[in-house]
Order: structure tokens, then sequence, then C-alpha cells
């Protein structure tokens, strides 16, 4: 699943289609999407570095933490930062999004700022205006792979911080012109799903080709009572969770797939989904009344079941059976229970058809056609 | 013999049968309609005959496939085919790159006779338990046999692109919807086209049609302005009742709020909608899934100067591309299954796990 996405944008675009694009969405009850969107960012660079991708650089637009984070995560991560130059470029949304820094300058207020030591970035000071945010980001990238048939990725810290200044229809014109722009070869953001409304989801949904939505791992844990036992379980429950993608393919088909997280000490890993919470193959088949599946114990009792009109095979003449219970029945079953006691494993096992008629009076075979003519 | 008829067609239906021998593109139909081909035959079949002149028909998407655009090529290669003018708008900066992916017709009739009769390992004792899907089979090899140059529906070949003569014509408009900020452009646009197709008691000179793709896209400037596209929808259906011309709409519905979305669909006359399958999750429960790419739903069709609602056998069908190439519809068949409990389908195989909307697949 996470292995699906990377490959995903580390295959980008085909000529002529808009590229891939994955929503990676969290929620307060799982709050892990920036890790996952690191994870992401660090599988992609080191796909980038080791050339295997179709992308030849990477633009990050940082809103949320600063440029020199990201740098410092990469290179603890193990990806080469010295030559980052050549690969990635970072657009600042973070210092100065509106540009107050810059008017409290101009202003007098301030004398100086002091600024951080930078390593090829780039700010944004107007983080309302969507085309110059395009623009700035093309720039970039085709600054990083120049203006021919290499492509470049797009990451965007979150769009939750573009939304507080920009409507939403400002910001999917933004994403589906990056999208298909010749030079892009994926793009990819995060999305905390419970700062907005429902709507924004759903178009950035709309938006995007590949939807990985952070969740909880047990649903069922919400109602339990908080006490001293319950409370560790939690804490463990919390860094554990459940990444639910949902593929868009070419061929109009949906592909879902499920996959358990663990974070550790910021570190998130990946692991196959326990049976136990496999609830998608449970749901898929239909509620009815009866029950479809036999088991073990059940088989075995069919199996076992003397059936009315069959020919049992064992040497006894066949009896059809009409409900009646004959003088020659009632013997035999005497003479069975009284030997009961030393043969209760034989008796219990055999299995039977108990029929109580409604009434005595009623005469066997009181419909015009008697079975007695049978002839099995 | 009736029994042999499919049970769609109604005692009226001798009529549908007739085609305006000097427009190819027109069909008679009951009550006094006249339809045009929506570029499926299989389409056409199920809504009696075709989409009515004079109605609009929406079409809702499904967030996570592109099944609408399969609709709305067909309708806009069959029009050009039959040399209708079209208008297409859609939110796209280039509408006119989407004329290259127009299908072509399919050319040779030997291929369309030995398709139908595939499962050549069904051979022996068929078990004809969902009998109702041979039926068509009878009347396909009747409707064959009248073959001709200009037909009413053609068959599209999705892999062969529309020949360059077909869209060389004046009288095809393509338009942007990105970058307006109001309806009110593309508002005259529609006006301005249907004044080309008045209707009048006399003669059908020639239809036209309109293809507005994606109506309420995100990145359009109106679509959050949602009174302002209901209104236009609102006169969009009311130009179209005076005008022999057909408009296909289609729309996101999960990007609309409920309530709005509910009220586009009262708008319609015609109203389908087009959903994904999930991988895997329903091949337990449908035969065939292999071949599916998608569902269709029909949930009105256009009852044009008659009361008489029109009552589907199956309102719910999948969608197949045969060789990869053309488009048909097939009714569902289910596994059997205990049907009382219908509702189970609607919970456990609603596609889009962010959708509120059960989705209720009925047989």
């Amino acid at each position: 699943m996470a292995e699906s996405i990377c490959r995903a944008l580390r295959d980008g675009a085909l000529e002529g289609e808009h590229a891939p694009a994955l929503t990676i969405r969290d929620s307060l009850a799982s709050p892990f999407g920036f890790d996952v969107f690191t994870h992401v960012l660090t599988q992609l660079s080191s796909n980038i570095l080791a050339g295997k991708s179709q992308s030849g650089g990477l633009v990050l637009v940082a809103f949320t933490r600063s440029p020199s984070f990201y740098m410092r995560l990469l290179k603890m991560r193990g990806i080469d930062v010295a030559s980052s130059r050549k690969w990635i470029q970072i657009l600042d949304c973070y210092t100065d999004p509106l540009g107050w820094k810059d008017r409290l300058v101009d202003s007098g207020n301030i004398t100086s700022l002091s600024k951080e030591a930078s390593t090829g970035e780039s700010s944004c000071k107007n983080i309302k205006d969507m085309a110059k945010l395009f623009t700035s980001i093309i720039e970039l990238g085709k600054g990083l792979v120049g203006q021919g048939k290499v492509r470049f990725c797009v990451a965007i810290d979150t769009v939750d911080e573009i939304l507080r200044h920009a409507s939403i229809s400002s910001v999917s014109r933004l994403i589906s012109n990056l999208r298909s722009n010749d030079q892009v070869s994926s793009i990819f953001w995060l999305l905390h799903s419970d700062l907005h409304e429902d709507r924004v989801a759903a178009v950035l949904g709309y938006m995007s080709s590949i939807v990985a939505s952070i969740e909880r791992l047990n649903q069922s844990a919400n109602g339990q009572i908080c006490n001293s036992e319950n409370l560790s379980l939690l804490e463990r429950n919390y860094w554990n969770g459940k990444l639910h993608v949902r593929f868009k393919r070419r061929n109009g088909r949906v592909r879902v797939m499920q996959e358990e997280f663990h974070v550790e000490q910021s570190v998130i890993s990946f692991t196959t989904l326990s049976p136990g919470d496999e609830l998608i193959n449970r749901s898929l088949m239909p509620k009815v009344q009866f029950s479809l599946q036999l088991s073990e114990k059940e088989q075995n009792d069919r199996a076992k079941v003397v059936l009315p009109f069959e020919h049992q095979g064992n040497g006894k003449p066949i009896k059809i059976y009409d409900g009646r219970r004959s003088l020659e029945d009632s013997q035999d079953e005497a003479t069975s229970v009284s030997t009961g006691a030393l043969e209760t494993v034989d008796n219990s096992s055999k299995g039977e058809i108990i029929y109580l008629r409604d009434s005595d009076d009623e005469r066997p075979d009181s419909d015009e056609d008697p079975d007695d003519d049978l002839d099995i | 013999m009736a029994t042999s008829k499919s049970r769609t067609s109604s005692f009226s239906c001798n009529l549908t049968a007739v085609p305006l021998s000097n427009m190819p593109g027109l069909k008679y139909g009951a009550n006094g309609t006249v339809f045009i081909s929506s570029g499926i035959p299989d389409l056409d079949k199920i809504l009696g005959g075709g989409f009515a002149l004079g109605s609009l028909v929406m079409v809702m998407e499904d967030a996570e496939a592109p099944h609408h655009m399969l609709l709305l090529r067909n309708f806009m290669s069959q029009g050009l085919v039959h040399k209708q003018p079209l208008l297409y708008a859609s939110p796209s900066k280039d509408p006119k790159g989407f004329l290259g992916t127009l299908p072509s017709p399919r050319s040779c009739k030997v291929d369309k006779d030995k398709s139908r009769d595939d499962d050549p390992e069904q051979e022996g004792l068929r078990i004809a338990w969902q009998y109702k899907k041979y039926f068509g089979e009878h009347q396909q090899t009747v409707d064959n046999t009248r073959g001709g140059k200009h037909e009413y529906c053609n068959d599209f070949d999705l892999r062969k692109p529309l020949e360059r003569h077909f869209l060389s014509g004046q009288h095809i408009d393509c338009v942007s919807i990105l970058h307006n900020s109001d309806l009110v452009a593309l508002h005259d646009r529609c006006a301005t086209f249907f004044t080309q197709f008045p209707r009048n008691d006399g003669s059908i000179a020639s239809a036209g049609r309109i293809a507005i793709q994606s109506f309420c896209a995100p990145q359009c400037e109106y679509s959050n302005l949602e009174w302002d596209m209901l209104s236009f929808i609102r006169s969009l259906r009311s130009m179209i009742r005076s005008s022999n011309a057909v408009a296909v709409v289609t729309f996101p519905p999960s990007l609309l709020l409920p309530s709005v979305s509910k009220r586009w669909q009262h708008m319609a006359d015609t109203l389908l909608s087009v959903r994904a399958i999930p991988d895997k999750e329903l091949a337990n429960l449908l035969t065939g899934y292999q071949d599916m790419v998608g569902l269709l739903n029909v949930h009105k069709v256009a009852c044009v100067n008659t009361q008489v609602p029109v009552i589907l056998d199956a309102t719910t069908f999948s969608i197949k591309l045969q060789k990869r190439r053309f488009l048909v519809l097939e009714c569902l068949n289910q596994a059997p299954i205990d049907g009382a409990s219908g509702n189970s389908y609607g919970t456990s195989a609603s596609c889009s796990s962010s959708s509120k909307t059960r989705t209720h697949l009925d047989f």
C-alpha cells in the first residue's frame, strides 16, 4: 500500500495524461498524516537520487515547517542533502506567508530581521495569489530540471494553509493546472480533513487519483471506559493505525487496499493488516436469514441424518416412515434404550428426524395418493 | 409471437422501429416524440428509442471513474456522424483536444454478427435460469440484417479515432467554461445555438446536440454559485423544450450539497448515473465481473407528451467493453441470494467510502 503509492508517484505520468496526484488525509483520531507525508517524501527523494523515478527533481512547498527542518529530516533519513541544490527546491511559505515581516521592515518598526542560512530556497510572500504560487512552483521546477523533457514532482506540505486564504475553487484550479502541466511528473499533498467541511475533502478527492486515509485501528475502541488498564492499551493503540488507500485505475476501476502502520519516534513502519481487522471481506456476503456456512460438527451431523426414503444399505427391510411409530419400532427403541447405557456413544452420534404429528386423529396418508405403492 | 419479444417493448413499440428515411439521425416514437440516438445501441433500447428531442439528459458522475466520458464520446460522435450540429462545453483549457478522442463507427458488418455468438464453451445443455438475457439475442440478428450506410445508431469503436472529415464541419462549437466567473456567457452561447433548431409544427429541419461536461467541476470559478447553476439548468431546460435539440449535462453529485444535488436531479428529464466498480469487492456477487468496467443506473426516463411513466425491468446495467472497443450495457446477473433483504446490497456494496448516499443496486 505505501509501497504501491510510492511506486505510482515514482512512475509518474504517461504522455498526454494528467499527472498522478495523491491526497493524504488524516484527522484528530489518528493524526499521523505528517509522518506518512514525510515517509512518501523520503521514498520519492531516494528514488530521484537513485535515478529510478520519472522525475529528475522535487519542488517542496513548505507551509507548516521551515525549510531547514526538511533538510535536517532528509539528512536524518539518510538522503544526501549535500547535493540538494541539484534535485530539490523548497518554496518557503512558512517564514512569512503573508508578507508581514517585509511590511514591518518597510514601515520602519524593525531595523533588521535575522535570516536563517538558506540552502537554495526561495520564499513566497503572498500565498493568497494562486497564480503567483503556480508560476513560482513551475519556475523552481524548471530551474531544477531545465526546459526539456525531464519532469519534476511537487509536494505540498499541507493544503490547509492555502485553504485558509484562498477558496477551494482556486486551489482546485492550481492543482488541475499543476497536474496538466507537461513537466510535472506527480504531485502529492497532506490534508487534515477535520479542519474543513466535507465538501473540501470531496473536492480534493475528486482532483486526485490516489486517496490515502489514516484511520484509527480499532474503531470499536471508542466506547471503552477509561481506567488504568485501558489507558495503556489505548496509548499503545494510539501509535498504531490503519492506512486505507483508494486507487483510481486507468481502466475505471477502483482498487481499495488497507495496511497497518506503527509510528515509533516519528518514524513510520508499515505492515500488512492483521486478519481480525479485515472488515472489507466480511461485509461482502449479503445478510440473509439463513446461514450459508456449516461448521465442522454441523457437516458431520448432516452426513449422519437418516433420510426417510433412502436405502440405508444396512440390511434392514425398507420401511417408509409415515409418522406412526409401529410396534416393531417401539420395541426396537426399547431395546436400544436399555442398551443405551452401554452404547451411549453410538446412540448420541446417530442423527434423527423427530416428527411429531399434529394430532393422532389424522389417519396416515389421508391424501389421495398413498405412499405405500412407492417402490424405492 | 409476443413472448419472444423482450419485455421492454410495449404494444406501441411498432412505431419506434420507423426511422425517417431522409434523416437517418431521427426516429419517430410513440406519443409524437422524435428520438435521436445516444450513440450506444443498448442504451437506446433501454430508453425506448434514444434521447427524446427537447429533453434534458443529466448524467451523475462518479468522482472515482471517468465513465461519463464514454457516454459523452459516443453521444458526440453519433451527432457528428449524422452531421448534427454540436456545442461542447468543458472545464478544460482546450476543449477541442477532446474531439480527437471521439470514436469512429464500426467498419465491418461481419464482426457484428459474430460477436453476439460468444461463449463457445457452452455447448450441450445450457441451464438458462437467467433466461431474460437470451431474449435479446433473437432480436439482434433481425436488426443486423437491416444494413445500410446511414443507421440510426452506430456501434462505435473506441479504439479508432473519428475521421477528420467529420470534425471539419462548421457546426462544431467548443467552449471552455474554466475561467467563467458566471454563467451568463454560457447561457447566451446556448441560446444562440438553440435558435438554429426552432420547434414548430412543420417538419424537422435538423436536430442539435449540446454536451456539457462536469458542469460543477471545482476548477470553474462559478462552481460555488449554487443557485446560479441551478437557474442555468432550469433555463436550459426551458429553452430546450421549444427547440429540436438534446442536451447532455454531466456533473459529479458528490461535490454538491445533498439538497442541491437533489434539485439538479429533479431538473433532469432523463437521469442516468455511472459508478465505478471497486476491484474484487463484488466479484462474488456478480457473474461476468471481469469484463465490467463500471455500472450504469437509469433513474429517470423522459416521458414526453404522456402521463404514463416508463417503468423499466431493470435499472442497473453493467458497462462492458466488448473486445475492449465497443461499449455494451448488460443487465446485471446476480448470484442466487435471498432477494428479500435487498437493502443489504445497499449497505455492503457502496462503492465510495466517503459518500453518504446509500446506493441501492436493484435488479
